[in-house]
Formats: structure tokens, sequence, C-alpha cells
């Protein structure tokens, strides 16, 4: 342990995280159900069965199924041929309790002890209302502080609010990215279970963080989240997730689909550090609607997975709309993270502002993928990215594919990029006050991160650190 | 968005009369008929291949044009005459609808060679075969594979070891008629050489449509040094499709501008393989696009070797429902250490209906580099404007002023002030400045 854990107050819950090796683990899968493996029209209907749900949801999984089938992989980005859908299951359930449960103490001995491996600390629920927690393929666990509720926040696992707030659920539902959208917004909408669907009124500013804890178990299941976020018109609230899962050997598929929709004049932030085994292809979709005078924000981490596909994106669909992006990648031996964002301005004053931080380590590979669209009458958009990279290694890579395509006359758009290495003159310099070398180089790459890196919640800050500690960990000779 | 079809011109039997007709070699025969075996292989580009996003697909076509088989008539034209008194160039040639029509040349320094490809090849076929298609070859893409197969006019340069050739020599493509062409230009620069050659495309409004494919083999040796300026302002009745690829060896230098104002639409690539430790390339760019054109420009550095530096500038301006694409890739190889290298886009926008995008990209696989990048686009500034309105300008003055000042950053860079001046000339035509137009 460094010095700045045995100082820290939470050092002793942080001792649980201290060796990656502590999240190769598995506990014997003992399951409620689970689908056969592969994709097919058979599976889609059982999983509607098993759900109890209504028909049009049915129907929206059968036609999103073919929409998948029609339009087959992209053609771009990351290397995919290892995920072979024939060896996932497409659906696992845990228990038959969700959304049942009020204490900790009621959640499944196996599930509670795969929480403490992971070092899920039991203090933070007290902080951090409303655990959601997510075992395989469904909420297990759900919690919202009771003043929250008096709000009239709705925090539920999304099979609970698909039958508990149905007209809601439907105003809402896949308009912010239908199936047709990608290939993996499909696939997720013909197959998706749990994730969290969060809904605050008018007006109402939720001054702690909502947050769903949630991670992968079982042998090569699929994990298909589908999160619908209403912000509705002057809502203020910050939702975070985070995912960790253990490793295996086979490769795991996450394909999840994050919707938001920010009212008029709301602020939403929506924050997320995945650090997936090495083994999992997560391909995700997340984007925005953002109305007017309305903010969102997006903070996302990618530490973990094998191959990562996911850009945030913003549609600033109104007057005064305002997105932005905030991205950390880290690509060690191996993995290949293909991160970025897009900003889609689609009326007058609309901004939005893109930092993008990736470290590539060992034969890592990170990519910054991005888009910037000025629409015709997207009078006086501003838009500015940022994107920097710095390589630890001989053999690490790193990319930068930014698209900017312009319409509008009026519109002030910038791009910048720079890739770096570490500067042996300040290892030089730290070394020669005390610090032994993977320290120093670990200092600097922690103050490369800093400007994402102080955007972060406390505890994600730390556990970043701790990350970046354990990767530098005799990275040196 | 319409799909591109074949042209049955494009055929064996074009090869072989081609061939024939201008008594080629074997080896050249088989290069060229592997290459149409290529193109035939090779499927048109489509809206969905990446490289091709955003171009204009339908405005590169082939189909229903016939091969040109020379000009209506060998004689040069005014302007050309014109443009050529205006240059300070030791040595021009003229092709014309891929007939060499005319040849200049003083050229003071021993052992130069400055002639049409035909020629060089009889009087210098090894010197040919041992370059020919070493830069731009048939695999690359459809476009190129056409070219390799079928291209008639072109240039061969020849500078031999540790001789400087003082001033610019450069070749006038031109046409009078429509139809489809290719031409090719062929440079060499031996060791320690040095030399400047201008590629400059244009012509009179011509009778019917043509579509003209161009490929630029630039082969730079150890500590050779080149300024090359291709220069497009072809009359609008022209799609223009130019491959550009140089190798630059160790300690060589490449600096190299490319104009694009004329045309219906023009599509270029332009490649830089550093090859060498201690390689340079300077890629400069300007473009302008009005009256609906559509320019789509592609620039690659690739270091494939340590220690080279490479530094882009792409900027343009686009008014009248008219379209500039710029990508641009900086690839770096595992191994090539201590890379240096840029790329700059900056485009200015005159109006609601032209479109302007920008894709600056990296691939980087060695750590120890710097390499950075960056895109702006925006309007001419309100402030400047503002400012020179209340120095007592019209706000259309203002608005020349300030689009020339925005393209002269990348003319200041080009030491070749006969060039720049003839650029600045067409800029201030293509705005509308009076008392121009006439002059060009």
């Amino acid at each position: 342990m460094s010095e700045l854990n045995s100082v820290h107050p939470d050092a002793a819950k942080l001792e649980g995280m201290q060796h990656t090796k502590q999240y190769d683990f598995r506990l014997p899968e003992d399951y409620y159900y689970r689908s056969g493996k592969g994709l097919s029209k058979e599976v889609v209907e059982k999983i509607s069965y098993m759900k109890n749900e209504p028909e049009w949801m049915l129907k929206f999984r059968l036609r999103a199924l073919e929409i998948a089938e029609k339009k087959g992989r992209p053609k771009w980005g990351p290397d995919l041929s290892g995920l072979n859908f024939d060896d996932i299951y497409f659906y696992v359930k845990p228990s038959e309790r969700q959304g049942t449960v009020d204490s900790w103490d009621e959640i499944p001995e196996a599930v509670r002890k795969t929480y403490e491996r992971l070092g899920v600390p039991e203090a933070e629920r007290r902080i951090l209302a409303g655990v959601g927690a997510q075992f395989e393929s469904e909420m297990v666990y759900h919690k919202l502080k009771e003043e929250w509720e008096r709000l009239g926040v709705i925090f539920l696992d999304t099979d609970t609010a698909l039958k508990e707030h149905p007209d809601l659920f439907k105003e809402y539902f896949a308009t912010v990215v239908p199936p047709e959208d990608n290939y993996f917004a499909a696939i997720n909408s013909a197959v998706w279970s749990g994730g969290s669907f969060v809904y605050v009124p008018e007006g109402v500013e939720v001054p702690v963080p909502l947050q769903a804890y949630f991670l992968l178990n079982a042998q090569n299941i699929g994990q298909f989240e589908r999160t619908l976020i209403i912000g509705a018109p002057g809502s203020k609230f910050h939702y975070i997730e985070g995912c960790t899962a253990p490793a295996y050997t086979t490769h795991s598929f996450h394909s999840g689909v994050i919707e938001i929709i920010c009212q008029e004049g709301s602020n939403v932030r929506y924050s997320t550090i995945q650090n997936w085994s090495h083994n999992v292809y997560n391909l995700v979709t997340q984007r925005a609607i953002v109305h007017k005078d309305a903010s969102m924000g997006w903070l996302d981490g990618n530490l973990g997975s094998k191959v990562t596909m996911k850009y945030p994106s913003c549609y600033l669909v109104e007057e005064g709309a305002h997105g932005e992006v905030l991205s950390i990648a880290f690509a060690t031996d191996g993995q290949h993270q293909d991160a970025g964002s897009k900003m889609i301005h689609a009326a007058p004053h609309t901004t939005s502002s893109v930092v993008s931080k990736s470290i590539s380590k060992g034969t890592g590979r990170a990519s910054y993928r991005g888009l910037v669209q000025i629409h015709e009458g997207a009078e006086y958009a501003r838009s500015n990215v940022e994107c920097d990279a710095l390589l630890l290694d001989e053999q690490a890579r790193t990319d930068t594919y930014p698209y900017i395509e312009i319409n509008e006359k009026t519109a002030h758009v910038g791009h910048e990029a720079t890739v770096s290495k570490l500067d042996e003159e300040q290892i030089f310099y730290l070394m020669t006050r005390g610090l032994k070398e993977d320290e120093a180089m670990a200092l600097i790459v922690r103050g490369f991160l800093d400007p994402v890196a102080k955007e972060l919640p406390l505890e994600y800050a730390v556990e970043l650190n701790r990350l970046i500690e354990l990767e530098m960990e005799g990275s040196v000779g | 968005m319409a799909e591109l079809t074949d042209n049955p011109a494009v055929a064996v039997g074009a090869v072989d009369q081609l061939v024939a007709a201008r008594g080629e070699p074997a080896w050249l025969a088989d290069e060229r008929r592997a290459a149409l075996r290529t193109f035939e292989a090779t499927p048109w580009p489509g809206p969905r291949d990446e490289l091709w996003r955003y171009t204009q697909l339908e405005r590169f076509s082939v189909a229903g044009l016939d091969l040109v088989p020379g000009p209506q008539t060998d004689e040069v034209s005014e302007r050309i005459e014109r443009r050529i008194r205006d240059s300070d160039a030791e040595g021009v040639l003229v092709v014309k609808n891929g007939r060499p029509v005319k040849r200049e040349a003083r050229i003071k320094e021993a052992g130069v060679i400055f002639t049409d490809l035909a020629t060089a090849l009889r009087e210098h076929e090894d010197l040919v075969r041992q370059h020919l298609y070493t830069a731009v070859n048939a695999p690359m893409t459809k476009y190129t594979a056409l070219n390799s197969a079928l291209w008639t006019g072109g240039t061969f340069v020849y500078v031999p070891k540790d001789v400087e050739v003082e001033l610019p020599l450069g070749t006038f493509t031109t046409a009078d008629r429509g139809g489809l062409g290719a031409g090719r230009t062929l440079i060499v620069v031996d060791v320690n050489a040095k030399a400047t050659f201008i590629d400059e495309f244009t012509s009179d409004p011509l009778p019917g449509r043509l579509f003209h494919s161009h490929a630029t083999e630039i082969v730079l040796k150890d500590g050779a040094k080149l300024r090359y300026v291709s220069l497009q302002n072809w009359s609008r009745e022209v799609a223009h499709v130019h491959k550009q690829r140089a190798f630059v060896g160790r300690d060589a230098r490449l600096e190299s501008l490319t104009v694009s104002l004329g045309g219906d639409a023009a599509r270029v690539e332009i490649e830089s393989e550093l090859g060498g430790p201690g390689a340079e390339s300077e890629m400069l760019g300007l473009y302008f696009a009005d009256e609906g054109q559509h320019f789509n420009q592609y620039t690659v550095q690739h270091h494939s070797a340590p220690r080279a530096f490479s530094d882009v500038l792409f900027k343009g301006a686009v008014r009248d429902a008219s379209t500039a694409v710029y990508s641009g890739i900086i690839v770096v190889d595992p191994g090539a250490q201590k890379t240096d290298a840029y790329q700059t886009n900056r485009n200015l926008l005159l109006d609601r209906e032209s479109e302007a995008v920008s894709i600056p990209q990296l691939e980087i696989a060695a750590n120890d580099v710097k390499c950075s990048h960056g895109s702006t686009t925006g309007p001419v500034p309100d402030d400047q404007r503002f400012y020179l309105m209340s120095r007592g300008l019209r706000p259309e003055v203002a608005e020349h002023v300030l689009v020339t000042g925005f393209l002269h950053e990348v003319m200041s860079r080009v030491t070749l002030p006969k060039v720049a001046e003839y650029v600045e000339r067409v800029v201030q035509a293509k705005l509308g400045v009076p008392g121009v137009k006439e002059k060009l």
C-alpha cells in the first residue's frame, strides 16, 4: 500500500481492492432461469414470457430482432471477430424476488458475497441513497431514500418500471435510441433486461447522486441493460453507474442502451466508469436528447473490457441546449478502448464541449472516435473538442478519428488533439525528490488525468487513483 | 446517392490499342494489363466506404465518356502562352488531351532530364522502368488502377546526384475536348539533388465533360529536396481525380502545395511516406470552392522511419452551396520513434448553403513521438469585419480582404512568388474583386 492509502480515511475499505487478481473469482452458478445459448426468435419470446410483459413490448423486441438481422455488424471500428453469439446466454434471471427487497440483509447470500469481494462498501449506501444493485441481468436490490419518494422521484429497475409506470414508460422508451439506430442497439432492444429507470419531476433537485452498481457473473452470459432517464423541466440530478465483472476465460458480451431525456431547463449528469474483466466485449449506446436551455453532461471512464465501443452523445435539439462529455480511457495489454462522443447541434445557440484523455500501456490501444455535426440553421452554435493521448510503452497505440461536419455559416467549431509520452525529465525530477520510478510515473499519469478526475465523485476518484497505481506497479524494468 | 457504373470503353482492348499505338515495351504493357485486371476486380467506391464518405461520388463518374484520342488541335491557347510568359520556368511542357504539344527547356544544369513520358521511355527506358509505378501503382484504388492502365500524357523529371536545378520546371496539363483522360507525372530526385516542379491543370471552357485522372509519383533519394506544386484550375466541365504519392528518403525534404480552385469536382489524395530517418515533408493545401463546386482532399503522413518530420496545413473557403471535405491521417508505424508530426485544417464558411467537413485523424503506434492536430471551422469574424468597415471599407471589400488574408497564411509559406501571385488573383476573381477575372 502506498502512503496515500495509509493516511486516507477509507484506507481499510480500499484494502479489498488492492490487487486486480481479487476480481478473478466466481461463485457457484445457481440460477433461477437461464436461456439457451445463442440468439433467436424463441429466445426473445421466452424472455418476454418470463417477464410477463405487455404485448407491445414483445412486438417491439421481435421487430428489433428483425432489424438486427437485416443490419448486420458494423463494418468499421475495432475487431469484433472474437464475439460469437452462439456461445452467449442472452438471458439469465437469478432470483424471483427481484425488486422486492428493502434491506441489504435480504439480498441473497451469494450476491452479497460477490459485492463484498469486490469491495462495494456498505458504508456507501448511507451516503449514496438507493444503491441499485444488479446481479446478472436483473435488479435484485433497489432502494430509494424515502424523502426522494416524497419528492416524486422514481428510481426503479427498468422491468419494474414497465409494470408500475406503463404510460410514462411507453411515452419515452426507445424514443432516444430506436432499434434502427445501430446493430447493437437493435440487439439490446430485442433482449434487454434490467437497467435503471429514473424520473425526476419538474423543478426537483436531487442533492445526492442516484447510483446503480451492477456486475456480471456466470460464464458466457450477456448483459443487456436498458436505462431510461427522464429529467422533467427544471430538474437537476446526477446518476452514477459503475460495473465490475469477474474475469473468465471465454468472451462475454455487454451491450447496454442508455436513453436520457433532458427537458427544458433541466440539468442532468450521467457518470460511469466501466471496469469489466478483460474478456468482455462492451458495446454500448449512450444518448441524450437535450431540450431548450437544458444541460447534459456525460462522464465516461473506460478501464476494463477487451474491446469497448462507446460514444456518449448529445442531440441538442432546442435553442440554448448544452452538451458535455468528459472521457477517460486506459488501455493495457490486449485491450482496445474505442471511445468518443457525438455532438449533434440541431438548434441555434447550442454549445458543446468534449475533453478526452487516454492512456495506452503495454500493447493497449486507445482510440478517440467522435462526431460534431452542425446543422444548417443552428446559428451561433459552438463546439470545442480536445483529445490528449499519453503513450507509456513502445508497443502502445493511440488513434484519433474526429468527424466534423459543418453546415452553418455562423458556427464556430474547434478540435485539437495531442499525443505525447511520459516526460523523462519530469520522472527524473520526481525521483530526485525521493519517489521510486513507478510512483513517479503513476503521479504523472494521475496529473494527466486530473482535469477529468476532479469532476468525479470522491469514491470514484479514489478508485481511479487506486487502479492507476495498480496498473503502474512494477511497470518499470 | 447514385451508384458509380462501369464504362465499356475501359477494357483490355483499349490497353492493347494504346500499347501498340505508342510502341511501348513489353514490361509496360504487362504493367498496364495487370492494372486493368485490378481495376476490373475492384468495386467502385460506394457511400459506405469510409475513405469515400462525404464524397459526392456521382460527380466522379466515368460512365458514358469516350477515351480521349487526343486534342482537336495542337495549338496552345493564349491563356497558357500568357501563363508561360509570366512564369520564370527553366523548362515548360504542355500536354493537351494526353498529347505533348509544346516543350521549351533552357536547363543549364547538366544531366537533368525533363521530357514527356513517352519520349523518356524511348530515351531513358531503364531509369523510367526503375521508378515508374513505385510510388503510385495499381492496387491502391479503383481510380489509381484506372490511371495505371490507361495514362497517356505525362512528364518525366530526373535530377542527377548533387545537381541543383535553380528555376522551376513545370507542365501544363490542358484540354480542348471532353472525355476520359489520364496523365502521370514521375519525378525522381537523386541523392543530394534539388529541384522545383509545378503541375498545373487548366483549360478554357470545354465543349463536353472531361474526367481527368492524374497520378504523381515522387521519389526523393537520400538528401534530395523537392518543391512540388499542384495547381488545379480547370474549367467547370472537369472532374479531377489526382493521387500524389511521395517516397521521402533519409534526410530528404519535400515541400508540397496542393491548390484546388477549378473544375466541377476534385478529389486529391496527397501522401508522403517518410521512409528514411530525418526525412521531412511539408504539405500545404489551399482551396476555394464556389458555385456548387465539390472539393475533397485526403492527406496521409506515413512515418515508417524514425526521426522524421511532417507538417500539414490545409486552409480553404467555401461559398455558393459548395462543399469542401478535408480528411487526413498521420500514421506512425511501430518503431518510428522521435516522430514529429502535425496536421492543421482551417475552414471558412462564407454562406448558409455551403458545407465543410473536417476529419483529421491520428494512428500512432510508437510512444516517443510528438503529434498533434487541430481543426477549426467558422465564419469571417464579425469583429474583424467591423473593424475594417470602421476604417471605411465597404462590407464586400472587407470580406475580400479577410478571406484573402485567411488564405495568405498558406501562400506565405510558399517560396514561389509567381505561383503565390497567380493563386491570389484566381481567389480574388472568385471573390468578385472587380477587374481581376479579365486579366487571368
